[in-house]
């Protein structure tokens, strides 16, 4: 292994340079912020006297040696350095390939090679600065500050406020008070103001008793002085009366239970509820599909609500949980519908008792009870399934000419059971469950609902969707079949 | 023979070996560096460029100029895997008797030219896998070793797309180094059409043996490389993984997949023999960027945004190369922060 001396005298000079380039550096950044606080100090110099230029001078010093200190402490490694030989001297990383392997017992051969080339090539360098010098972004403003320093010591102290208050006393202020032919309004005005200003307003000193009166002379720390000449310190306020007479709005709130019952409203109703959720379970769904636990669940909320309410629902409930425990989720539908059934008609008649308008049903309801007046017709099924009687045209008391529109649907699409044969002809419905366990259900679709929804989504999508104009008739078509089926 | 004097002979046989392919071939130097470089690597080398440019003719050139057995392949889409490997023929001895007896493909060379690797079906591509990698071949379980050195130079033509398979991402990996043949300048073109259709015969002699080559691949196993030097190669690969936290955001927003360990060992390997062809004995800064691009563009997958911005990879890998120096860089040289 040749003599590493050299390299190693090589980079310890680096070492020096980057150390002595670290001290200027350090030095002026410390310097710089030591000059911002040497500014401050001049700035205030007027309070500090004397001390002011020394002290200012010292903290520049310190913060200039501080900084060199930290940068002379700082460690600098020997690849670091030998890197930036390399690089000043365009040695192609050969000193910090020699420092690094130099060391290691696992050098292959050409390890001493390279050493030794490297070793003829530093002897070869000549001398000059490997580390260059980097001024600080902060060193770069550094006369700035150090020029306002220099301008604050040679300026005449900066006259700093004293921290007191104005002199707001009376005899001040009649001091500076010009003589004017003032009228009692001018007295009125400024003299309580600057009294009470200065006389902390006690609690014992609001006599609300004295602000009867409209012109009295204000005496000292009567604040009632404040509302005179007004109209509000003409009135006492008088609560008590104001309770008495009453408001409108504070009676219309002591007769609450006349109010409409806005919690009790139809969409937020037991019924409409349960049987939302009771077609979210079992809609389109044979009986053998449906969840029994969503389904036992569902019968069992009905069951709580029955038993909470008294209702009569309650033994339905019961009859289809035990349905469902014996395996007969048909029978525990069935009796799902029946206990929906009464909780409609206990909603229904509850809601007439409270004689609201409740939309469809209320409607349906006037109707069955003009029925009722007639001596015609039963309930609202009656009304809805009557025969000859009611809304068709030219056969009812309909005041419309053209008779009133036949409620073919009831308003809620999914309440549809239509039981017994089918007439012959075109239908409006059609059975799903013709064959299978199924088969014995009375469910069925609204065939032609069904496909006038399927229409306008195809309409819709032959809008959207970039489909071949020669297309269209073909598929219009085949709606067109479905459509006369 | 002392450490400078390997050296300085490996710089000297280098440099004939150079010497012999340029009186063929005219102008390409960086081309015929690289070649030389990834053969004493001991890795392949693929070859992308128009038809005409004689990549061809510098792998025979090179071949010629070498004490080495040479084979070409011509790649075509009905080539199948055995005509490259071989395969086991029923042989009669004798005595009458029948056997199978290997019959060795063309891969059972020192100096294998793939030409136009691209125009064969992956099936036959993947039949190099083995052979690239390991050195070795495996037929009828058998595993064969393959003569050292072994070196596969391969051909491609980029811009015939039809009725080519682009090579798999596995196959790539295999390559040391992906040059890219330019077209020559004006002042090569003139030379070229002087030398090649007038009436002069060019002999290549032969300087080198495979014994030497394998010497020479030992020298440069033990050329050193310095810490911050191996630093930067591992950040650079790393800086082409999108996923890694300080790649640079020409990478985050171009690449799907990165380089490779592979793609490292490359480019350490490729930057010692640079080093020792310049006659030095450790690897600089220098050498790697030198051979950043041709031993990372082919490992380096455009993700769709790259692919339709029609992101230049070369330019791609000077990014990364840049932003990864600046990593290694950080703390290190501003020793005056």
């Amino acid at each position: 292994m040749p003599n590493s001396e050299t390299l190693d005298r090589l980079v310890r000079r680096v070492v020096t340079q980057v150390r002595r380039r670290r001290v200027e550096h350090y030095a002026l950044r410390g310097a710089f912020w030591a000059s911002l606080v040497s500014v401050v100090l001049l700035a205030v110099k007027g309070p500090l006297g004397t001390w002011a230029l020394p002290l200012a001078a010292g903290v520049l010093v310190a913060g200039a040696l501080g900084g060199a200190l930290w940068g002379a402490l700082k460690r600098t490694s020997v690849a670091d350095a030998a890197r930036l030989a390399d690089r000043a001297w365009g040695l192609q990383d050969r000193v910090a390939t020699a420092v690094d392997w130099m060391g290691r017992s696992d050098r292959p051969p050409l390890v001493d090679a390279l050493v030794a080339d490297t070793l003829r090539r530093v002897e070869r360098l000549e001398p000059r600065t490997a580390a260059r010098r980097v001024i600080p972004r902060d060193g770069r403003f550094l006369p700035i500050p150090v020029a306002v320093a220099v301008a604050l010591a040679l300026a005449p102290a900066i006259p700093v406020p004293s921290g007191r208050l104005p002199d707001f006393s009376v005899g001040a202020e009649e001091e500076q008070q010009e003589p004017r032919a003032g009228s009692s309004m001018t007295d009125e005005r400024s003299r309580p103001a600057a009294r009470d200003r200065l006389k902390p307003p006690s609690f014992e000193e609001r006599d609300f008793a004295t602000r009867t009166g409209g012109t009295g002379a204000a005496t000292s720390g009567d604040l009632s002085a404040v509302f005179k000449d007004t109209a509000l310190s003409a009135q006492r306020p008088d609560f008590q009366s104001f309770l008495k007479k009453g408001d409108e709005r504070l009676k219309l709130l002591e007769q609450a239970d006349r109010l409409p019952d806005l919690q009790s409203d139809f969409t937020a109703s037991q019924y409409k509820m349960m049987f939302r959720k009771s077609k979210a379970l079992s809609g389109g769904l044979r009986p053998d599909q449906v969840s029994p636990q969503k389904l036992k669940e569902l019968l069992e909320e009905m069951e709580r609500l029955g038993r909470k309410g008294g209702a009569n629902w309650q033994g339905d409930a019961s009859e289809g949980m035990e349905a469902l425990e014996g395996g007969q989720p048909d029978r525990a539908l069935e009796a799902m519908q029946r206990a929906l059934d009464k909780m409609r008609a206990q909603d229904e008649g509850a809601r007439s008792g409270k004689n609201l308008k409740g939309g469809r049903e209320s409607s349906r309801g006037a109707a069955a009870g003009r029925d009722r007046r007639g001596g015609e017709g039963g309930g609202p099924e009656d009304q809805d399934f009557g025969e000859g009687e009611g809304m068709m045209p030219g056969r009812g008391r309909s005041n419309s000419p053209k008779g009133e529109a036949t409620q073919r649907l009831r308003g809620n699409p999914y309440d549809v059971g239509v039981e017994g044969e089918s007439r012959r002809g075109r239908k409006d419905g059609y059975d799903t469950n013709m064959t299978g366990r199924g088969g014995q259900m009375a469910s069925r679709l609204h065939y032609l609902g069904v496909v006038g929804q399927y229409r306008k989504m195809m309409e819709d999508a032959i809008a959207r969707e970039s489909i071949p104009r020669d297309f269209h008739s073909q598929i219009k078509d085949y709606f067109q079949a479905l459509d006369e089926r | 023979m002392t450490q400078d004097a390997r050296v300085q002979d490996f710089v000297a046989s280098f440099e004939g070996l150079r010497a012999e392919v340029e009186k063929v071939i005219v102008g390409h130097r960086e081309i015929i560096n690289h070649v030389l470089i990834g053969m004493f690597a001991g890795g392949h080398v693929l070859l992308e460029g128009v038809p005409g440019l004689g990549k061809t003719l510098l792998i025979k050139t090179l071949a010629e100029g070498l004490e080495l057995s040479f084979s070409r392949i011509q790649f075509t889409p009905d080539l199948m895997p055995a005509d490259i490997i071989g395969t086991n023929i029923i042989v009669e001895d004798a005595d009458g008797r029948k056997h199978f007896q290997f019959q060795q493909g063309p891969i059972f060379a020192h100096i294998v030219l793939a030409d136009e690797i691209n125009r064969a079906t992956p099936k036959t591509q993947s039949a190099l896998l083995e052979g690239m990698q390991e050195a070795a071949v495996t037929v009828g379980g058998v595993s064969r070793p393959l003569p050292g050195p072994f070196f596969v130079l391969a051909t491609q033509n980029p811009i015939e797309m039809e009725g080519t398979y682009p090579l798999p991402e596995a196959q790539l990996d295999r390559f040391l180094l992906k040059l890219r043949v330019r077209y020559p300048a004006i002042e090569e073109l003139n030379t070229i059409i002087d030398r090649t259709t007038q009436a002069r015969a060019v002999s290549v002699e032969r300087v080198m043996s495979g014994a030497r080559v394998l010497g020479f691949r030992e020298l440069i196993r033990e050329v050193p490389i310095a810490d911050h030097v191996r630093a930067l190669a591992s950040t650079i690969i790393m800086a082409t993984h999108p996923q890694w936290e300080h790649a640079p955001e020409a990478a985050r927003r171009f690449i799907r997949y990165g380089a490779s360990p592979r793609g490292a060992q490359a480019l350490v390997l490729g930057a010692k023999v640079r080093a020792l062809t310049e006659g030095r004995f450790n690897v600089s800064v220098e050498d790697l960027k030198a051979l950043a691009t041709p031993a990372l563009r082919h490992r380096i997958i455009l993700n769709f945004e790259g692919e339709a911005e029609g992101i230049d990879t070369d330019t791609l890998i000077g990014q990364i190369v840049d932003s990864a120096e600046a990593i290694t860089a950080q703390g290190k040289e501003a020793f005056v922060r």
